[in-house]
């Protein structure tokens, strides 16, 4: 049995400048394992412990994903391998053709049964690509992962919502997207980087990516307002409405 | 030259820096200086990530990775403002695994992952400073056990280290040095912790020794070769130093340039200010220096080729740079970095320290000078 956990190499994002004209330089930016993503390995490694299942990471991305730097990162956070998706159109890919090339690496993965995917991507956070692929797998998907205990042939899923907490029981195989609290990802220690040096690194010929689903327009950083400098005196009660009243006349 | 590291030592470092950067232990640390207390928690949490293997041989369980990749570790926690100086006693384990018999090995690995302190070495005395052969405490021999008898002072670490390896002299032939690996659980051991400037989170006592009863299987070394031990060893230690004063001017030269560019006086940036802009240049050739001369230090040490010149050259130079870094970073600072407990507080008292403990500048300079010169000897 195989718990895949999905990940996506995007750039820091303390290391993206905006240009004059609000666009997005990315000269300067490390590409790294997106903070979420790290969730959804720490929850494969957890849930692959407790079911003796091997562990593995999917990555769909450019050709600079093959680096071994990257590699070593991933697997040494707790994966047993790695399987990548590498085309040079992928950076660029919307969500649904993200779901859609790694609904096809997992088709071509024997036993898998569960797959885990962080809160969001660490550039877009578009919160979509988990339900696109369970959707597309035809596998149960659940969004708001919190908790995972394995129940002989299924899962009890815990799932976050905004004003309480829903206990699921999820038959395999299952899409998960999880919650950024989910768990603390572990750093990786010396050891671990050093055998993940030695852990097997697929590449994966799934075909081309889909035509896109939707078309990107433009990309700008938000513009830049000029602090106002309104001061709200008086009791904090009384500063609150005021302070209420006025935002909503913005 | 290729200063770059290699993707190992860059995913270390990267997650040393995530290590440091889940939790405010700068907070920790402030409270651990206040109470003169050893950082245990921190320390362990290093080891669980392999901190302590670093130096180790494999043979052991160590990870044999060279002395560049535990300068980069230092390096980032000196950057973080972390008490590197505590750290010393977990590259050292070349001393134990030279000299040691194999029970003595076995007690000090023992702690490998622990983060607990282990031990460290007793030499200074009273009269016995940096002219060590002055010392006068003896070890006796009476009906088959040893006994030793005397006062150290300012013992590093000696208040909560399980071992001491304490130098003495042959009570019937002073001529004759030798080390004694010390269960610090004795009878007859008193100790008297001492207040100190800086370097606090480590302790620094008097020790007492009266009639602290051995046996033979106790020594440490051979008999008489007392001296030449501690000498390889000092090389070692001396680089160390330099390589936690460099981290720590780099953290309070990163600080001050922060704050340079956010602190605004008359319209602008104090950054922008020429007399700060001196101060920048100053600290960052320095910082320059500091990094380049320890990184060749250690790649040397991994060649095998550091010489005693080298380690004293990065121990006479990173102290004073680093507290001439740390001074400009104060002055570019100012209330902020001498009002309440800003990091950089603690810099500035632990690396006046560091031009005594560990070998004074003085020494520093008879080391360097000689073995420059013997280079040009005829």
């Amino acid at each position: 049995m195989k718990i895949i956990a999905c990940f996506k190499v995007s750039p820091e994002s303390q290391d993206i400048q905006t240009r004059p004209d609000r666009t997005l330089s990315l000269d300067r930016a490390v590409w790294k394992i997106g903070a979420y993503d790290l969730n959804a390995i720490e929850a494969a490694r957890q849930l692959g412990d407790q079911m003796a299942a091997t562990v593995t990471g999917l990555s769909a991305g450019g050709p600079d994903l093959a680096s071994p730097k990257l590699t070593k990162d991933a697997l040494s956070r707790g994966l047993d391998e790695l399987s990548l998706v590498t085309d040079p159109a992928l950076p660029a890919a919307d969500t649904y053709q993200t779901a859609e090339i790694l609904a096809r690496a997992i088709a071509q993965t024997e036993d898998a049964q569960v797959v885990f995917v962080g809160a969001g991507s660490a550039d877009g956070y578009n919160q979509q690509v988990g339900n696109i692929l369970g959707g597309l797998l035809g596998w149960s998907t659940l969004n708001a992962v919190h908790a995972v205990t394995p129940a002989g042939d299924h899962l009890v899923v815990e799932r976050l919502l905004e004003d309480a907490v829903e206990i699921v029981e999820v038959t395999l195989p299952a899409v998960l997207s999880l919650t950024s609290s989910a768990n603390t990802p572990r750093i990786a220690g010396m050891k671990d980087i050093l055998a993940a040096g030695k852990r097997p690194v697929t590449t994966l010929d799934v075909g081309a990516p889909v035509a896109a689903g939707a078309e990107l327009i433009s990309e700008l950083a938000p513009e830049q307002v000029d602090r106002r400098h309104v001061v709200i005196p008086g009791p904090a009660a009384e500063a609150a409405a005021t302070l209420a009243t006025y935002l909503n006349t913005l | 030259m290729d200063f770059a590291l290699n993707d190992d030592q860059q995913l270390f470092v990267e997650n040393i820096r995530e290590l440091m950067r889940r939790e405010n232990w700068e907070a920790y640390f402030a409270e651990c200086d206040a109470k003169h207390e050893y950082p245990e928690r921190w320390v362990k949490a290093l080891c669980e990530l392999g901190f302590d293997l670093i130096m180790l041989p494999e043979e052991h369980g160590g990870l044999n990775l060279g002395l560049v990749t535990l300068t980069a570790v230092y390096e980032e926690l000196g950057r973080w403002g972390a008490p590197t100086y505590v750290l010393y006693q977990l590259p050292c384990f070349d001393t134990i695994l030279r000299e040691g018999t194999p029970a003595q090995i076995e007690k000090i690995l023992a702690y490998v992952g622990t983060g607990q302190q282990i031990w460290n070495s007793a030499c200074t005395e009273p009269g016995a400073g940096s002219d060590v052969g002055s010392l006068t405490t003896t070890y006796t021999r009476r009906d088959g056990k040893i006994y030793l008898n005397g006062h150290k002072t300012f013992i590093t670490s000696s208040a909560h280290v399980p071992y001491l390896v304490i130098m003495t002299r042959d009570s019937d032939n002073p001529d004759c040095f030798t080390e004694w690996l010390v269960d610090m659980s004795l009878p007859g051991i008193k100790i008297e912790p001492l207040d100190k400037l800086g370097l606090r989170m480590d302790s620094c006592s008097d020790v007492y020794l009266d009639n602290v009863e051995l046996d033979e299987s106790d020594m440490f070394g051979t008999e008489g070769a007392g001296f030449k031990r501690g000498v390889k060893d000092f090389d070692f230690e001396r680089f160390l130093v330099a390589a936690c004063d460099y981290g720590w001017a780099l953290c309070a030269f990163e600080d001050a340039a922060r704050y340079a560019n956010v602190r605004v006086q008359f319209g602008k940036p104090i950054g922008r200010f020429q007399l700060n802009q001196l101060k920048f240049a100053e600290m960052a050739v320095r910082i320059n220096a500091m990094k380049n001369m320890v990184y060749e230090a250690a790649w040397s040490y991994d060649r095998g080729e550091m010489t005693s010149a080298q380690a004293a050259m990065c121990k006479y130079y990173c102290p004073t740079a680093a507290a001439e870094v740390v001074d400009r970073a104060m002055q570019v600072m100012g209330g902020v970095s001498v009002a309440g407990d800003h990091r950089i507080q603690r810099f500035y008292r632990d690396l006046r320290v560091e031009r005594i403990s560990g070998g004074t500048d003085e020494m520093m300079i008879l080391t360097l000078a000689k073995g420059i010169l013997r280079q040009y000897a005829a």
